[in-house]
């Protein structure tokens, strides 16, 4: 069981979006991460960026069918952190439940 | 257990979650075969019913068995589940093994219905009896396949829920 760690990084709603999507997946294709958010080419750039200086994902820059492609995937690290953020907001919620039932 | 922020509610937490759960959902609806496994399934039946119908004994042996080779040698990738595009890649566990396992049993159960279709399609006079029966398996496979795939996807869904 994941100890649980919330992490102010992954917490807003973009970057939460994005890791969960990373999360079940080995690698994802940039154009179907932004496709799924919504989010224009730089918006998603910047978020990435955020994320991979903290070492949560790794950007591949590949050639295919005369295509780049950028496939994204979360680093052990990142998937380590995403598993302990949403083990904090269980915890969050299994409290205030408790404190329900407790009154 | 390290501190959680004071500031996280218990109402943002429940919506934290629901995306979480929401973008899992969104990976699980990418659990599928490719696009042209069905297409390849219903062909190489119409070919193996042709070859079975009207070849000599060498077509009757061979082509079942050039199309069971050439179904194997493609079916470990795309029955997977994990790469119905080429958008993203599914992890092992939360693709499971069902997708194979269903793939297989259709298939095994698509040859039981091939040959009682041309069987009854042969006790009742019928000219071309294997074509006929591979034609409507063929049939089946298209409108079936994707079915069989939507309720695994149901069934993923339903298991393993944030």
């Amino acid at each position: 069981m994941t100890a649980p760690r919330f992490d102010e990084l992954i917490h807003p709603s973009t970057r939460l979006s994005i890791v969960a999507l990373l999360a079940s997946a080995d690698w994802i294709e940039f154009g179907y991460v932004r496709d799924q958010l919504g989010l224009s080419d730089s918006a998603l750039s910047k978020q990435f960026s955020t994320l991979e200086e903290a070492g949560y994902l790794t950007l591949e820059r590949r050639v295919s069918d005369r295509r780049r492609r950028v496939q994204v995937r979360l680093t052990p690290e990142g998937r380590a952190a995403f598993d302990g953020h949403v083990a904090a907001l269980r915890a969050v919620v299994a409290m205030a439940e408790s404190e329900t039932t407790t009154l | 257990m390290p501190p959680t922020p004071p500031d996280i509610g218990q109402d943002e937490a429940r919506m934290a979650l629901d995306t979480v759960e929401h973008r899992r959902q969104q990976v699980l609806a990418e659990i599928d075969v490719p696009g042209w496994y069905w297409w390849f399934l219903a062909l190489g039946w119409v070919a193996v019913g042709v070859g079975t119908q009207f070849g000599g004994i060498w077509a009757v042996i061979l082509s079942p068995v050039l199309f069971g080779a050439l179904h194997a040698a493609l079916a470990h990738r795309a029955l997977s589940g994990r790469y119905r595009t080429g958008n993203l890649s599914v992890r092992r566990d939360v693709a499971g093994h069902q997708v194979m396992f269903a793939v297989i049993a259709f298939v095994i159960g698509l040859w039981a219905v091939t040959l009682g279709v041309a069987l009854v399609a042969d006790a009742d006079g019928a000219r071309h009896p294997s074509l006929f029966a591979s034609v409507v398996v063929a049939l089946l496979v298209l409108a079936g396949g994707p079915r069989l795939m939507a309720a695994l996807r149901r069934h993923r869904a339903r298991a393993g829920a944030v």
